[in-house]
């Protein structure tokens, strides 16, 4: 579980031997090609390749400002709502591009749920926070609305802290049962894959620790994405980690690997703490 | 040690003085605040006695009568108040809505070069004095209201219930057109405050509202709006406060006519423009009843205040946020 990051003795760069990035593989969830961003003239995102394995957590990591997030933000489209954006390139999810105007936004909403850095419930109940999504995308009965937020509650963790007080603003819960009700939000809308923008670097360690324990739990039916500044929190919670810097993906391997023997130069310089 | 004790005084001295310039201080601030309660209080009170007259003289007739006949001496309030409520109620009605959808273009649709310059439009809209709307609403809107009003009796005129309000000749003057000037007037206050407090909302907020699949009208009326509501109330109540208590526009369009019909295209009076109108020859009772309808003027802007700050407490509660 826990690797040793900082006590690594210092290795040999393994240039030559693993090329940056993976090739296309048949089980790819999510498969990244030539992903070129842009913010107005600035060029946030070069040339990305990447393959995200099913049902496995895949780890961003990277110095700020590397373009972790905005890769992230690619994945659901979300950066579209603000002008002056655009992403170049393709991104298939099961093979399909969601970077097509013809993919349907609604389509890859629900399929592909955003959990953010901050807890942010929307200003209604608990159960309102949590059927409001479900509301938009499908038209369900009383009882069986009732049932899929309880789902979505029980996944999340926090079924057994909330069920009695589902009535209740969820602007009175705490950051941490927050952030849980937000990840509860987006997975009631059944999605295959879960993007996690560093979710809990607004959180104490005890919430952490509750968070990336869910994350392990739903690794066995989702496909997610954590972003974090976090080393720790990558080798702790993630199957495959991918080391981002300067708008390239230097490269990504399986965590283990990438944090003992990584094949850049730059990997190994961040991951051991000379820069970032 | 001479030279320790020599310290110790002088800072002694120096903790006395900043105690001293910190008393002085607290009490100047004291004093600006009372200055304004004291400034309500007379303007209140000066009115109060001016209308003792009328307002103790006939009591609730004043209140409850709606014939105005300074020849005669009969003075009832009832006119100017309906007037005053009806024309500030047509011109939320109309301000709001349109309010909330500038504010929402500038702060969610609009590209980001545009929002300066129709904010700053906004803005120069509220700075234009009232006695300008008031001309351009005589010479201008009047004879354009009085060419749709028979289209207006003709369509809405027909409906059900809200049909009485549309009722009547086209004048232009008239309790709708007194409210459209109104609207127009008050929209830059709603607006502006509406925009300020949108654009507080924490962008992640929305963000993850649109990652659900949100529309944009989905992320404006269930996020943006319940989240901003009180001090989207608060800004509603600025703009009716300053309908309320509207003179010269209102004078210009309001046709001046002390009586009370259900319809909207009729002329009215409200109570600022009766004041502006016959204060500078009404002498003794006549004076004393315009003096009255000022104080009344205070205490429906009071009321309406007051039930805004009901109204927000209510909400804080039932929310379990306030």
């Amino acid at each position: 579980m826990t690797l040793a990051v900082l006590a690594r003795p210092a290795m040999p760069a393994f240039e030559a031997a693993l090329p940056a990035t993976t090739t296309a593989s048949p089980a790819a969830k999510l498969a990244v090609r030539r992903l070129d961003f842009f913010y107005g003239a600035s060029h946030a995102l070069k040339g990305i390749e990447l393959d995200i394995p099913a049902r496995q957590v895949t780890a961003i990591i990277g110095p700020s400002g590397c373009g972790k997030s905005t890769l992230l933000r690619v994945f659901n489209r979300i950066y579209a709502i603000h002008p002056g954006l655009r992403a170049s390139g393709e991104v298939l999810l099961d093979g399909e591009d969601i970077l097509s105007p013809r993919y349907p936004l609604n389509r890859l909403r629900s399929r592909v749920g955003m959990v953010f850095q901050k807890p942010v419930p929307f200003p209604m109940s608990i159960f309102d926070n949590i059927a409001w999504g479900i509301r938009h995308h499908e038209r369900l009965g009383r009882a069986e609305l009732a049932d899929r937020v309880e789902e979505a509650l029980r996944r999340a963790a926090l079924w057994d802290e909330v069920k009695d007080t589902l009535g209740r603003s969820a602007l009175a819960l705490s950051g941490g049962q927050q952030q849980r009700l937000c990840i509860a939000r987006s997975i009631a809308l059944r999605p295959e894959v879960l993007l996690l923008d560093e979710p809990t670097s607004a959180l104490d360690p005890i919430a952490t620790g509750r968070i990336e324990q869910l994350i392990e739990e739903l690794k066995s039916d989702y496909t997610l994405v954590i972003v974090t500044h976090n080393m720790q929190q990558a080798a702790r919670v993630s199957d495959r980690t991918a080391f981002m810097y300067l708008g390239e993906l230097v490269e990504v391997d399986a965590t283990e690997t990438l944090f003992t023997r990584p094949g850049k130069r730059q990997t190994e310089d961040y991951i051991s703490g000379r820069f970032g | 040690m001479n030279s320790t004790l020599i310290l110790s005084i002088a800072a002694e001295a120096r903790e006395r003085r900043d105690a001293r310039h910190d008393a002085w201080f607290r009490r100047l601030l004291l004093a600006a605040a009372l200055l304004v309660v004291l400034a309500l209080l007379g303007a209140a009170l000066a009115t109060l006695w001016g209308g003792r007259e009328v307002l103790f003289g006939q009591g609730l007739d004043f209140l409850a009568s709606s014939r105005w006949d300074p020849v005669a001496g009969e003075f009832g309030a009832l006119a100017p108040v309906y007037g005053t409520l009806v024309t500030s109620a047509v011109a939320l009605v109309l301000a709001v809505p349109m309010a909330f959808g500038v504010a929402l273009f500038l702060t969610e649709v609009a590209p980001p070069w545009l929002r300066g310059p129709v904010a700053t439009a906004i803005e120069l809209l509220a700075s234009i004095p009232s006695i300008i709307y008031g001309m351009w609403g005589l010479t201008v809107f009047v004879p354009f209201m009085a060419r749709i009003e028979p289209a207006l009796s003709a369509t809405l005129g027909r409906l059900p219930l809200v049909g009485a309000l549309f009722q009547g000749p086209p004048l232009g003057l008239g309790l709708l057109t007194a409210g459209i000037v109104l609207a127009v007037m008050i929209l830059p206050f709603i607006a502006a405050v509406m925009r300020e407090v949108f654009s507080s909302v924490p962008r992640e907020l929305k963000e993850s509202a649109r990652a659900l699949g949100a529309t944009t009208w989905e992320v404006a009326w269930h996020i943006v709006l319940p989240y901003t509501r009180p001090a989207v109330i608060g800004g509603i109540f600025l703009g009716l406060g300053r309908a309320l208590g509207e003179t010269m526009a209102v004078t210009f369009v309001l046709g001046n006519a002390f009586d009370i019909t259900a319809s909207l295209l009729m002329p009215g009076t409200s109570i600022s423009s009766a004041i502006a109108n016959e204060f500078n020859e009404a002498v003794g009772l006549h004076r004393s009843a315009l003096l009255a309808l000022g104080f009344l003027l205070f205490v429906v802007t009071f009321l309406v205040l007051l039930a805004a700050r009901l109204l927000l407490r209510r909400l804080a509660r039932r929310e379990g946020t306030g």
